[in-house]
C-alpha cells in the first residue's frame, strides 16, 4: 500500500498539451477519483501512472519513489481496463493466475489467493471457463479479480464500467466500494459519469482540458463549487445558471426578479455594477412561501418523474430547472413562482467564471 | 401437419390458400436463400467439381493422344504402374521433401517478417511494399532471377560465398546443392504470403493485452509466447493450409531453375505431371498422377481443418 503523487506531471504530443502540470497527492488508502468530460487526459494521466505512456514532464511518485523511468511491471500497481483486456485463450483461472506465475509465487499460494478473490466477487464457479463464455459484470469481475490477486500498492481503474448496462452499472459500484472497504488498498478511479465519482470517492478530481478545476470530498464538490464548470459537471440534474448584476445588497437577473446577496457563500463586499453568474441548483427551489425570495417565469415543460416533478420554466433569456414536490403539476404556459434558499445561491464571477469567495 | 402437407399450399391467417409459387417466390422464405445461393453452387459445380470429376474418370483410362487409339477403360493400371514407376516415386519424394523444408521455413520466416512489420514504423507503407514484392512477383520470374543468383559463376550467391573464403559451388550440378537453391528460392518467395497473412492476424490483437500483460510482469518474449503466439494459432493455420498445398503443386520454380534436373533428381509430382500429359500426350497416365495429388491436397487439408476444430 503507498501513497501517489503528481509533481507538475505533463504530457504533450509536439506542441499539443493534454495534461498541463497537475499536482496532487493522494493518500495511503485514499479512493480517489478522476472525472471529467471525454478527452480531458484522464486516461492518460491514469496511463502515465501506470507506466503505458511516457511522461513528458514533471514525476510521479509511488511511496516513496519516483517510478518515472519505472516499467509498469516495477510499479507494483494492477489495472482494471475499461475492456477488461482479459486474455481470450486463458481460462479464468489462468488469467487472474498470470501475474502470480510470472512473478513466481509457488503454485499453492496463488491457488489460495485465487480461492479467495474468486470467493470474494462471487466468480468461484467460474474459474474453468473462458472470457468467451462470460457476461459482461462477469468478465468486469474477472478483470477485478486479476487485480485483486497480485496485492498491489495501488489500483487503477479506467472507466470500468462503461460497458455495463445501468442496472448493472450500480451494482459492480457498490461491489468495487465494497471491496475499497475490504482491502483497503489505494484506488484511482478514472470516469466520466459523475455519479459514479459521487458516489465512490473520498475525493473527486475534476479535470478539463487537462488542468485540475477542483479537488475536493464529493461533499466539498457539490456544495462549494470553485467553477461554472464544477458546478455544472456535479449534480444531476445539473446546476441552473443565469447572467446577474449587483445592485445594493441584492444581484439582479431580470428587469423584474432579483436575488438578496446576504446569504449566499462570499465574504467581503461585492462592488455595484458587478457582472456575476448565479448557480441555483434545481433541487434548491423551495415552494414560493412567505419571506422566501422569488424568480417568477413561465413554464415550458413539466416532466413528472414519480419521486418528484422537474419543472423547467424561463426567466430572462434563461431557461431554469427546478426539481418540485411530487404533487406540483404546473400547465405549461402559466405563470409560476419559484422560491430559493438564499444560502443556496452560488456566485461566479462572470468573466473569470470562478467562484466568488 | 406434415411436410409433405406443407410443400403444397399454405394458409395465411385469414384463411385464404397461398398458391406454391408464391411461398416460392416469398422473400422470406428459404427458397429466396437457395436462389441467391444458386450461381455460386452452380459455378461452382462449373469450375470445380465438374473438372475433378472428368479427372478421376479419367485416370481410369489409357489415353494417349499421340497413340491414335480411341480412350480404353483400364481400370486401376495406371496407377498399378504409378507403384512401380521410380520416376513417380522420386518425384512424389521431391514433393513431399520441399514441403517439409519449406512449409516450416516459411512459417518461421514470416513469423519474423511479420514480427517486424507490426513494430510501429513511423511509415508503414514502405514496409508493407517491401513484403508485397516478393508475392507479386510471378513464380517463373521469381525461378529465373534466382537461377542466375545461383549461376555458379555470374551469379551473386556465390559471389558473396568467395568473398567469405568459399569455394564456388556448382549449385545446378549436384542434386543436393541443387534441391537447396530450389528451397531457398522458395522459402524466399513464399514467406511473405505467410507473413501477409500472420500480420493481419497480428493486427487483430488488442494491444491492451499486451498493456495488461506489461501491467501484469510479463516481458516481451513471455509476451510472445503467452499471447501472440496463441493469439496467431488461427492465422498461422490458415497460412500453412494455403503453403502446404502450393507446396505439394510446386511447379514453376523448379521448372525455370533446374527443369528438374540434374536427371529427374529436382524434378516435382506437378512437374512429372506436366511432363506426362504435355510432353507426352499420356492423358490417361497424368490423370491418373494428378489424382494422387488431389488427394494428398485433400489429406493436407483435413489434417489442418481437424487442427482449427480442436482448437476452437
Ligand atoms: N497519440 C495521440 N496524439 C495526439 N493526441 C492524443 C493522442 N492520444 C490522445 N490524444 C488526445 O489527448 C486527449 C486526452 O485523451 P484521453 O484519452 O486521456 O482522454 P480521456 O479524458 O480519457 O477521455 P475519455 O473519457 O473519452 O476516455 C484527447 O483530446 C486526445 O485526443
Ligand atoms: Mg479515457
Amino acid at each position: 500500500m503507498a501513497s501517489v503523487s503528481f509533481r507538475k506531471l505533463g504530457k504533450s504530443y509536439g506542441a499539443l498539451q493534454i495534461v498541463k502540470n497537475i499536482d496532487l497527492q493522494i493518500a495511503d488508502k485514499e479512493f480517489v477519483v478522476l472525472v471529467g468530460p471525454s478527452g480531458c487526459g484522464k486516461s492518460t494521466t491514469l496511463r502515465m501512472l501506470a507506466g503505458l505512456e511516457p511522461i513528458s514532464s514533471g514525476e510521479v511518485v509511488i511511496g516513496d519513489r519516483v517510478v518515472n523511468d519505472l516499467a509498469p511491471r516495477e510499479r507494483d500497481i494492477a489495472m482494471v481496463f475499461q475492456d477488461y483486456a482479459l486474455y481470450p485463450h486463458k481460462t479464468v483461472y489462468e488469467n487472474m493466475a498470470f501475474s502470480l506465475k510470472v512473478r513466481g509465487v509457488s503454485v499453492e499460494e496463488t491457488r489460495s489467493r485465487i480461492a479467495e478473490a474468486a470467493q470474494m466477487l462471487g466468480i468461484t464457479q467460474l474459474l474453468d471457463r473462458r472470457p468467451s463464455q462470460l457476461s459482461g459484470g462477469q468478465r468486469q469481475r474477472v478483470a477485478m479479480g486479476r487485480a485483486i490477486v497480485r496485492r498491489p500498492k495501488v489500483f487503477l481503474f479506467d472507466e470500468p464500467l462503461s460497458n455495463l448496462d445501468a442496472k448493472l452499472r450500480g451494482e459492480v459500484r457498490t461491489e468495487i466500494k465494497k471491496l475499497h472497504q475490504q482491502i483497503g488498498t489505494t484506488i484511482i478511479y478514472v470516469t466520466h459519469d459523475q455519479v459514479e465519482a459521487m458516489t465512490l470517492a473520498d475525493r473527486i478530481v475534476i479535470l478539463r482540458g487537462g488542468d485540475i478545476e477542483q479537488v475536493g470530498t464529493p461533499d466539498e464538490v457539490y456544495n462549494q463549487p470553485a467553477s461554472v464548470f464544477v458546478g455544472g459537471f456535479v449534480g444531476s440534474p445539473a446546476m441552473n445558471f443565469t447572467k446577474g448584476r449587483v445592485e445594493g445588497q441584492r444581484v439582479v437577473l431580470t428587469p423584474t426578479d432579483s436575488l438578496p446577496l446576504e446569504g449566499a457563500r462570499h465574504s467581503g463586499a461585492l462592488a455595484d455594477g458587478r457582472e456575476l453568474v448565479v448557480g441555483i441548483r434545481p433541487e434548491h427551489f423551495v415552494p414560493a412561501v412567505a419571506d422566501v425570495p422569488r424568480l417568477d417565469g413561465q413554464v415550458l415543460v413539466v416532466e413528472p418523474l414519480g419521486s418528484d416533478t422537474l419543472v423547467h420554466f424561463r426567466l430572462g433569456d434563461a431557461t431554469l430547472t427546478a426539481r418540485m414536490p411530487p404533487d406540483v403539476r404546473p400547465t405549461p404556459g402559466q405563470q409560476m413562482s419559484f422560491g430559493v434558499d438564499p444560502s443556496k445561491i452560488h456566485l461566479f464571477d462572470a468573466a473569470t467564471e470562478r467562484a466568488i469567495v | 401437419m406434415t411436410m409433405t402437407g406443407s410443400t403444397k399450399s399454405s394458409r395465411t391467417i385469414d384463411g385464404n390458400v397461398t398458391p406454391w409459387w408464391v411461398r416460392y417466390f416469398d422473400p422470406s422464405d428459404r427458397a429466396l436463400a437457395v436462389l441467391l445461393l444458386a450461381p455460386a453452387a452452380v459455378l461452382l459445380a462449373m469450375i470445380i467439381v465438374y473438372p475433378v470429376c472428368r479427372l478421376i474418370y479419367t485416370s481410369f483410362f489409357n489415353l494417349s493422344l499421340t497413340s491414335g487409339l480411341p480412350a480404353e477403360f483400364v481400370g486401376f493400371e495406371n496407377f498399378q504402374f504409378m507403384l512401380e514407376d521410380p520416376v513417380f516415386w522420386q518425384t512424389t519424394g521431391n514433393t513431399v521433401l520441399i514441403t517439409f523444408v519449406t512449409v516450416p521455413g516459411a512459417l518461421v520466416v514470416g513469423l519474423a517478417l511479420a514480427l517486424m512489420a507490426n513494430l510501429p514504423f513511423r511509415r508503414q507503407w514502405p514496409v508493407r511494399l517491401s513484403l508485397l514484392i516478393p508475392w507479386a512477383l510471378p513464380l517463373s520470374f521469381a525461378g529465373l532471377i534466382f537461377a542466375w543468383f545461383f549461376h555458379s559463376e555470374y551469379g551473386v550467391v556465390n559471389d558473396v560465398l568467395g568473398r567469405f573464403g568459399v569455394e564456388p559451388i556448382i549449385w545446378f550440378n549436384s542434386p543436393q546443392w541443387a534441391m537447396a537453391a530450389i528451397c531457398l528460392t522458395i522459402i524466399w518467395k513464399t514467406s511473405s504470403f505467410m507473413a501477409l497473412i500472420i500480420l493481419a492476424g497480428l493486427q487483430t490483437i488488442p494491444r491492451s493485452l499486451y498493456e495488461a500483460a506489461d501491467v501484469d510482469g510479463a516481458g516481451r518474449i513471455r509476451q510472445f509466447f503467452e499471447i501472440t503466439l496463441p493469439l496467431l494459432k488461427p492465422s498461422i493455420v490458415v497460412a500453412l493450409i494455403f503453403r502446404t498445398i502450393t507446396a505439394l503443386q510446386t511447379f514453376d520454380i523448379p521448372y525455370m531453375m533446374t527443369n528438374g534436373g540434374p536427371g529427374t533428381s529436382t524434378a516435382t509430382l506437378a512437374m512429372y505431371i506436366h511432363q506426362n500429359t504435355v510432353s507426352f500426350l499420356d492423358l490417361g497416365y497424368g490423370s491418373a498422377l494428378a489424382v494422387v495429388m488431389f488427394a494428398l491436397s485433400m489429406c493436407v487439408t483435413a489434417v489442418y481443418l481437424r487442427m482449427i476444430r480442436t482448437k476452437g
